[in-house]
């Protein structure tokens, strides 16, 4: 593939679902009604580790307009994982339906089906249960010494680290040259512990779903998923529901951001109708989605670093990640594994390292995915400790960061050690914009006039800070995306795809990808996708895999589509096929004696002469996962007096291949880096003593309004990377990551202190000036 | 949801005189504090008290040297009015959100009573007044003999809030200051409003309120006096940190999940100390 002119891919055409949104059209999971539908409500446990020693229902049954009231002695008892992955998981079967044993404030303990949510919400409060108190521990450092967590059979269906019994969930371990003599080898040697906190997704949708029996006796999911196809296998098995009779369709979606790539309503949807053969319904309140959905995993880091006075060269580099997976866990050992494999081959010349890293079981709640998938946790103490190292060289970050970025052409022997459950995929880095990134982004921010100066305006000091990162697209050998078209008789598109919008806009770039392969325009493609009946597999939106794998299945699709049109053509106007062009849906043979519109094309196919149904069908595999890659500026404002850090300006400047479509591109890079100041000044859980959530709503978890949003400058560095669709690589996760590190930098820049433990709330920095003094 | 809507003041005030009601403007606080499910109606331990469209109870006008606001007036109105002193505008201007001023009135932040209420401190500087209907009597409080508690306040349940009046002061330094999470739709961690007057070098007024830091806003009157009537040359490193060592035997802040004791007392003594230091000639 090459980089060529384009007339599709490349523009900033509207969301192909924009009307509907915005005249409110579009029907969300929370939306569906039906006769006769059930309401779900849970009865979750109070307690941080109890067993239930009783459970009395009958008063709860005895109320009318209640249907079922299920305790772990009615439901399947399957160990599952309600990690949405490919199968095998990488992740720990520790998770029943409901189980005896409670893990965390809550968890659950009961299911309530009835006629109305009031009426379920109603006999929740009748439902007695006597539990027996459990010790319970809320400290990943302390995990191992204390009562054991997950279930005494929990399994892995992986070979790799699994200790129930030590609560640990998941531990991987890299190492290559010789970390010590390294140490020994260094002009100076750098150490620093950091710690970033739970956080949610804050999807505005909450988590939803619906299911109903149709007339053919097939139960039907609806749900509010990032990944249909893995709910069908999943709720297959735990609910022993042969896979040929469920269907899952995923509406529209309100944001995803990772928290929908979990399944844990589906299965309790699906058993409620299952038993009463009515439609039924469970739609999360707010609160929920806080406590009892999935979270951010929390992680502690710990960086050594050592480096030579002359060179530069970082001559030994270890890295300890402890992470705190909660209570069940789903994405334990590949959270924990990208805060490695997605940060450590950054710097790939380092020739003496090692990567250590610990999940463990905490009586908390639930981490999970989360936009940026531990390379968030991993990057703030990558960032702050090359920060540190250049201060020390009395060089510019943003030079030592050029010297020893990786480049094209280059590799990292990381890609090979580490991968998602398994080892990982060696590669060579094809397309790389970071250097250009550094220097447009540096530009833009004024970070040769700003650096250094600590501009000073009462009590406020200015400060710059840069990151670098880089993510994956997709996981490679592992992740798989498909696409079916037909052409119609008016020279339009059916593109079937069990590719996932979630909002990110994949359903248009998709669209783009498959009419600029085909020579149409993007209103003749009819987009249809995630629907487990009438579109082909795909792994779902998770891994930033949607442009580069499904896009890669409609692209290899569209091809085969061309190559059909081209045939009939051929015989249509009795030419070679090497004799023929296509422009705007119409074939035009290359002497420009004659031409054929697909529209006649389509008629002759199916109507005139060897009549066949003009369509394809195309899988995709990525046989590598080609990072993109971005540098990251803020300039912040510290209010010394008050402590408090304002965000003035912040710019993220990407390579994301070639941008299929900018304002997309551009919407996805805002989106991030709007979460991750979010994530770095305030969003936090704040736990009592027992681990129950005291902050569970948006009255007191602050995201960024909009009146905390910095101007945000967005330049997209292009690349074109010959491995993805027309040149793409991923964009989604990746500008989440830099803010913390950014943030942290530019704090350091203007008072000299260095932050180490997120949120940079106003009392962390009061307490760190008031301890440390500051430097001016 | 159901409730009682009283064509005028007199038929509010008759109304309270025969039961106990829960009196309601904007809702911005009572529809939160009694909100259910969504898509049900708020479930109000008394019957609501409409009085959000009563035009005797709203607007802003200036009688003799006093601004009377009433209490239904909306938050927003209150905002952009030329007769309000600017330290309650400024106030206002940081409280939640443009549509929640709209709906929200001075009156209803006064009687929740909240220690994070943010007319409160810039009212207490002011040394406002609230006045309280009910049907045979008319009751005249400074604000902070009003506010009892958190939450708490002397209004009886036949009893209205019908206005608010103070003195627009001849003030030469002013300070408000709102430390939230972010800047809107946030609570207060806590706030400052201070004002200050002075002329040739004396200070004749020194008045400086703290919100969210105590049970009830703080004025310390007793400690003010101390300032008062001090020449700035007076204003020593050892003078200014014996006020604040005096403010801090009041300030007495709790943990929440909003910020710690620690912090909220740090900044309310760093911000009076900034205000102190602003009266020093230059």
């Amino acid at each position: 593939m090459e980089n060529r002119e384009f007339n599709v891919v490349g523009k900033s055409i509207k969301k192909i679902d924009a009307l509907a949104l915005a005249t409110g059209e579009v029907k969300f999971t929370a939306d569906i009604e039906m006769p006769g539908m059930l309401h779900i409500a849970f009865l979750y446990s109070p307690h941080p580790h109890a067993e239930i020693v009783d459970i009395d229902t009958e008063e709860a049954k005895n109320i009318p307009g209640v249907v079922l009231v299920l305790t772990y002695r009615d439901v399947p008892d399957t160990l599952h994982t309600t990690a949405g992955q490919g199968y095998p998981e990488p992740s720990p079967y520790d998770t029943r339906i409901l189980d005896k044993r409670v893990r965390f404030v809550g968890d659950r303990v009961a299911i309530v089906a009835a006629e109305t949510k009031e009426i379920a919400e109603e006999a929740l409060k009748k439902i007695k249960v006597k539990y027996r108190e459990l010790p319970y521990n809320l400290d990943p450092e302390k995990a191992e010494e204390s009562e054991q967590i997950p279930p005494e059979d929990a399994y892995h269906l992986l070979p790799t680290v699994y200790e129930p019994s030590k609560n640990l969930a998941a531990s991987v371990e890299l190492s290559f040259g010789d970390v010590e003599k390294g140490f020994s080898d260094a002009d100076f040697v750098l150490e620093e512990r950091f710690e970033v906190q739970y956080a949610n997704h804050c999807a505005i949708e909450p988590h939803a779903a619906v299911a109903f029996y149709d007339e053919r006796g097939r139960l039907n999911i609806i749900s509010t998923t990032q990944v249909p196809f893995h709910v069908r296998r999943i709720v297959s098995r735990v609910l022993g529901i042969p896979l040929k009779n469920l269907r899952v369709i995923k509406p529209r979606i309100g944001g995803g951001f990772g928290g929908k790539q979990e399944v844990f309503l589906e299965q309790v949807v699906a058993l409620v109708t299952y038993m009463t053969k009515r439609p039924s319904k469970v739609v999360f309140s707010r609160k929920e989605v806080f406590v009892s959905s999935r979270t951010r995993h929390p992680m502690i880091t710990w960086y050594k670093v050592g480096a030579k006075r002359d060179t530069g060269e970082i001559t030994s580099l270890y890295l300890k990640a402890l992470m705190n997976a909660g209570a069940y866990g789903p994405h334990a050992l590949t959270v924990m594994a990208n805060a490695g494999s997605k940060v450590l081959p950054l710097f790939n010349k380092i020739k003496n390292l090692k990567f250590e890293g610990f999940s463990v079981y905490t009586n908390l709640p639930v981490g999970g995915a989360y936009r940026g998938y531990g390379a968030t946790q991993g990057y703030f103490g990558y960032n702050v400790m090359l920060d540190m190292i250049a201060e020390k060289l009395g060089i510019d970050t943003l030079e030592f960061f050029k010297k020893w970025h990786i480049k094209k052409g280059e590799t990292s022997p990381i890609f090979e050690e580490l991968g998602e459950g398994k080892e990982g995929v060696s590669q060579i880095i094809r397309s790389c914009g970071l250097s250009e990134c550094i220097e447009k982004g540096a530009k833009a921010i004024g970070w040769y006039e700003k650096r250094r100066k600590r501009i000073k305006n009462g009590d406020k000091v200015r400060g710059v800070g840069a990151a670098i990162l880089m993510q994956g697209s997709g996981i490679p050998k592992i992740d798989m995306g498909a696409a079916y078209m037909k052409m119609n008789e008016d020279g339009s598109f059916n593109l079937h795809i069990g590719a996932t919008d979630i909002g990110t806009g994949s359903d248009t770039i998709l669209a783009q990808i498959a009419a600029e392969e085909i020579g149409t325009s993007v209103d003749k493609i009819i987009v249809y996708s995630s629907d487990t009946d009438f579109t082909p597999f795909d792994v779902g939106a998770y891994a930033s895999s949607t442009t580069y794998i499904s896009g890669g299945a409609v692209l290899k699709c569209a091809k085969k589509i061309r190559k059909e049109i081209l045939k009939v053509a051929q015989e249509m106007l009795n030419v070679p096929e090497d004799a023929l062009y296509i422009e705007n849906g119409t074939v035009y043979t290359r002497d420009g004696q004659q031409k054929v519109s697909f529209q006649d094309i389509v008629i002759y196919s199916l109507y005139t002469k060897n009549q066949h149904q003009i369509q394809a069908v195309a899988s995709h595999i990525g046989l590598e996962s080609p990072p993109p890659f971005m540098a990251q500026f803020a300039e912040i404002e510290v209010d010394i007096r008050i402590g408090r850090i304002e965000v003035i300006k912040f710019v993220s400047a990407v390579d994301c291949g070639k941008p299929i479509n900018p304002v997309l591109v551009e919407g996805q890079v805002e989106g991030a880096t709007v979460n991750g100041i979010g994530y770095a000044l305030w969003e936090d859980y704040v736990f009592d003593e027992k681990g129950r959530v005291k902050n569970a709503s948006f009255w007191d978890y602050k995201i960024p309004s909009i009146r905390d949003i910095p101007e945000i400058e967005v330049i997209i560095c292009e690349t074109y990377e010959p491995t993805g669709p027309h040149g793409a690589k991923s964009v989604a996760e990746i500008g989440i990551n830099g803010p913390i590190p950014a943030i942290a930098n530019a704090v350091y820049d203007a008072i000299g202190i260095r932050l180490t433990k997120t949120p940079f709330t106003p009392e962390r920095v009061l307490k760190a000036i008031k301890s440390q003094g500051i430097k001016l | 949801m159901e409730g009682l809507i009283p064509e005028s003041l007199d038929e509010a005030l008759e109304a309270l005189s025969e039961r106990k009601f829960i009196p309601i403007a904007g809702g911005t606080d009572l529809m939160v504090r009694y909100k259910r499910w969504k898509n049900l109606p708020p479930s109000f331990p008394s019957l609501p008290l409409f009085i959000g469209h009563i035009a005797e109870l709203s607007g802003i006008e200036k009688k003799d040297d006093e601004i009377v606001i009433k209490a239904a007036t909306l938050l927003s109105e209150i905002e952009q009015s030329p007769l309000v002193p600017s330290i309650l505008r400024k106030a206002i201007s940081q409280m939640a959100a443009p549509g929640i001023r709209n709906m929200g009135t001075i009156g209803g932040n006064i009687v929740n009573s909240s220690p994070a209420g943010d007319t409160l401190p810039p009212l207490y500087v002011l040394d406002a007044k609230v006045v309280l209907l009910s049907k045979n009597e008319r009751r005249c409080l400074f604000i902070y003999d009003f506010i009892t508690g958190p939450g708490k306040n002397q209004r009886r349940d036949d009893e209205l809030l019908y206005e608010v009046r103070f003195k627009v002061p001849k003030h030469t330094h002013e300070m408000y200051r709102k430390v939230g999470t972010r800047k809107a739709n946030a609570l207060s961690k806590l706030s400052v409003a201070a004002l200050a007057s002075s002329r040739d070098g004396k200070i004749d007024d020194f008045r400086i309120g703290f919100g969210a830091v105590a049970p009830t806003p703080v004025r310390v009157k007793s400690i003010e006096e101390k300032v008062k009537s001090r020449h700035v040359s007076e204003l020593s490193d050892d003078f200014i940190n014996e006020i604040v060592n005096e403010y801090g035997e009041w300030i007495k802040p709790i943990d929440d999940q909003r910020s710690t004791a620690l912090y909220r007392k740090t900044v309310a003594l760093r911000l009076l100390r900034a205000f102190l230091l602003q009266l020093k000639p230059v």
